[in-house]
């Protein structure tokens, strides 16, 4: 294999398993994708796709199972879950932003927090039409879909965690998406959980496809 | 990266931003120890207390404030899981820096607290403070403490069903040994007596419970 | 996936040989106790009745027991948090708080009725009194956080975060106490003629007390814990 200085990001799970109390959502959950690639992960409801995602992203601890993700040469040592928190970009139904403030604001905060450039904010709500002075409460759920993608692709992850990201978008709204998502995966990898019926683009390298039974 | 103190700062601003909005926590804080400053005054009657009854009047200030910390500060942890903006805060920002942000901003919360109910509190029962000095040290160390136990206990209730109810249960063991060094400190103050080693020891609680809330936070806030 | 399991070779499957034998050592230095406390202890003079001394081998041993429950919940909750988040860490913290809410119970209501035999109250609000009161308020404040929380791992994590925060916090309690009221209880040295040094078969007694009642504790700790694990594990394979 030729030796290369950029990193190559690649994730790869294996039979991850996790329970809430007696339910058992995870029962043994593999799959692997690397830079470029799309791992697709579809199931009906309940099956456990954001449990699944919610793991991949270090917010939920799994009990059992290995979760690999690693950003640098294939020997280095995979990332910690803290350490994925921290580098995964997440868009899921369940993930809001601070309502009192406007867009603009918001992503100022996270832009901070991340130590980005603020102006990045500005240039992602500018390219997702997204007006940056109105509070995030008045914002319509089309809007607030596409505040999420901004949120979550502010600070370039390598590794997008994609929780029915088209939901509520109309068609314009989803058009920009795809392509954010295609611009992403030139050197990034995604993971995308959806009910069954959305069209995956054309353009995209489906690595897997992992289906949850429910 | 940013740096740790970068990123807890940026907490603490955005906090007060968001506050600045509809002034809720600062309501919801003031209006319940005017409120209960009111039944307190109104309980002692227009006369006050006796000089032997005096002693209880640091009591009573140090309930006022427990109780109005107890409605308003848990929210810094609670509203932010209610409303699901902890999952992005969880993705973005170190679990120190939360701690400290949210400390800070509680912090500021309860000295602007004691800044309005102190002074009303000795007007409308007529007590005067021999230490004023020491009085002070008094509400800004026992602020410290109120604010660092509170925040720990908010970030664990927060995850739970229960909510608010359950805070009240959880800090009152906690917060007994500040409250019995704070008011006894107090008292003090007011005797014009000296406290050093009351001082002393209730600047060591608020050192262990800060340290300690630090090195427990990681573990509650995240998986 | 079904289990088959193996022909046990008796009837009964048994603990090991050692473990049989330290619970009948138990058993049997607690009968000592027992027989010692009533027979072999000579009655405190100086109290109001000459018979009610007796109590304070029950009361102070279980007193004391909450006391090392609690440091046992603080230890089980700090191997939990930094030794891999094991299950049978966080199930060991979970039964020594409910062991030691027990032995606080009993500790409380033995001392209440010494106290109002020897002092004619129920209850004084003295220091010692006034520390396991607040350790029973923490033991129920820890159970009642458990309560309230569905997810095993969470729950285990939180827990054992406000367990350790109370034990850091518990010390200032010792200090601070005792200079706020005067107290009842007497030093722990009474004798036949109620002066200082502790007569030599009370306190032997005594402390063949506090050495079984702490055993028993462990005796039950383990006891109780491995019925949580198995309960634990039958959970899993549903």
């Amino acid at each position: 294999m030729p030796a290369t200085t950029a990193p190559l990001p690649v994730l790869h799970f294996r039979d991850v398993r996790r329970r809430f109390g007696r339910l058992s959502v995870l029962r043994g959950v593999s799959g692997r994708v690397a830079s470029g690639e799309v791992l697709l992960v579809t199931g009906p409801n309940g099956s456990g796709k954001s449990t699944l995602l919610r793991c991949l992203a270090g917010l939920l601890a799994p009990d059992d199972g290995d979760i690999d993700y690693r950003e640098a040469m294939p020997d280095a040592a995979p990332l910690s879950a803290a350490e994925r928190r921290l580098r995964v970009g997440y868009v899921a139904p369940d993930l809001a932003l601070y309502e009192e403030l406007t867009a603009a604001e918001n992503l100022l905060f996270f832009a901070r927090l991340r130590g980005v450039p603020v102006e990045l904010g500005a240039i992602l709500l500018d390219r997702l039409s997204l007006p940056p002075d109105r509070a995030v409460g008045a914002l319509s759920s089309g809007m607030r879909q596409k505040l999420r993608w901004a949120w979550a692709l502010l600070h370039r992850p390598r590794l997008l965690l994609l929780d029915e990201p088209f939901q509520n978008l109309d068609g314009a709204g989803e058009a920009v998406v795809r392509e954010l998502l295609e611009e992403h995966l030139a050197d990034g990898l995604a993971v995308l959980a959806q009910p069954v019926d959305v069209e995956p683009s054309a353009s995209w390298k489906v690595a897997e496809h992992v289906e949850l039974a429910g | 990266m940013s740096s740790w103190l970068a990123e807890a700062s940026a907490i603490f601003a955005k906090d007060w931003r968001a506050e600045a909005r509809n002034l809720y926590a600062l309501n919801t804080l003031g209006l319940f120890a005017v409120t209960t400053l009111v039944l307190v005054s109104v309980g002692l009657g227009p006369m006050g207390v006796t000089a032997a009854g005096a002693q209880v009047l640091p009591f009573l200030l140090w309930i006022v404030l427990l109780f109005a910390t107890s409605a308003g500060l848990p929210r810094a942890f609670v509203q932010e899981e209610e409303t699901h903006t902890a999952t992005a805060l969880r993705l973005a920002a170190r679990p120190s820096a939360v701690f400290w942000g949210k400390l800070a901003f509680s912090l500021s919360l309860t000295w602007a607290l004691e800044a309005l109910v102190a002074p009303l509190f000795l007007a409308m029962v007529q007590l005067s403070v021999k230490s004023p000095g020491l009085f002070v040290v008094g509400l800004v160390a026992g602020g410290f403490g109120l604010a660092a136990a509170s925040t720990v206990i908010a970030a664990i209730i927060a995850q739970t069903r229960a909510g608010s109810t359950l805070f009240a249960v959880l800090s009152f063991p906690i917060l007994i040994p500040l409250l019995l060094l704070v008011v006894e400190l107090t008292r003090n103050a007011v005797d014009g007596a000296t406290a050093d080693v009351v001082l002393r020891q209730l600047l060591l609680y608020d050192g262990s419970v800060a340290v300690a809330g630090a090195m427990l936070f990681p573990a509650i806030w995240n998986p | 996936m079904t289990e088959t399991l193996s022909a046990p070779t008796s009837t009964h499957p048994s603990a090991p040989w050692w473990k049989t034998l330290l619970a009948w050592l138990l058993w049997l230095w607690i009968t000592v106790v027992l027989v010692g406390a009533f027979t072999y202890a000579p009655p405190a003079k100086g109290f109001v009745n000459l018979y009610s001394s007796r109590i304070l081998f029950f009361h102070v041993p279980m007193a004391w027991v909450s006391f090392v429950a609690f440091i046992s919940a603080g230890v089980w909750s700090l191997l939990f948090l930094t030794r891999g988040r094991r299950q049978r860490h966080d199930l060991a913290a979970a039964v020594a708080v409910e062991l030691g809410l027990i032995f606080c119970i009993l500790a409380t209501l033995t001392g209440s009725v010494w106290s109002r035999i020897e002092w004619g109250a129920f209850w004084n609000w003295d220091p010692r009194q006034t520390s396991i009161v607040l350790a029973m308020v923490f033991y129920a404040a820890y159970l009642v956080l458990r309560s309230a929380i569905e997810d095993d791992q969470a729950r285990a994590r939180l827990s054992a975060s406000y367990a350790l925060l109370g034990l850091v916090v518990a010390p200032f309690l010792y200090f601070v106490l005792p200079r706020i009221s005067f107290s009842l209880h007497p030093a722990p040295v009474v004798n036949q003629s109620g002066q200082v040094d502790m007569e030599s078969r009370m306190l032997q007694v005594l402390l063949g007390g506090a050495v079984g009642f702490t055993a028993l504790f462990f005796w039950l700790h383990d006891t109780a814990l491995r019925l949580r694990l198995l309960a634990a594990r039958n959970d899993d394979r549903r």
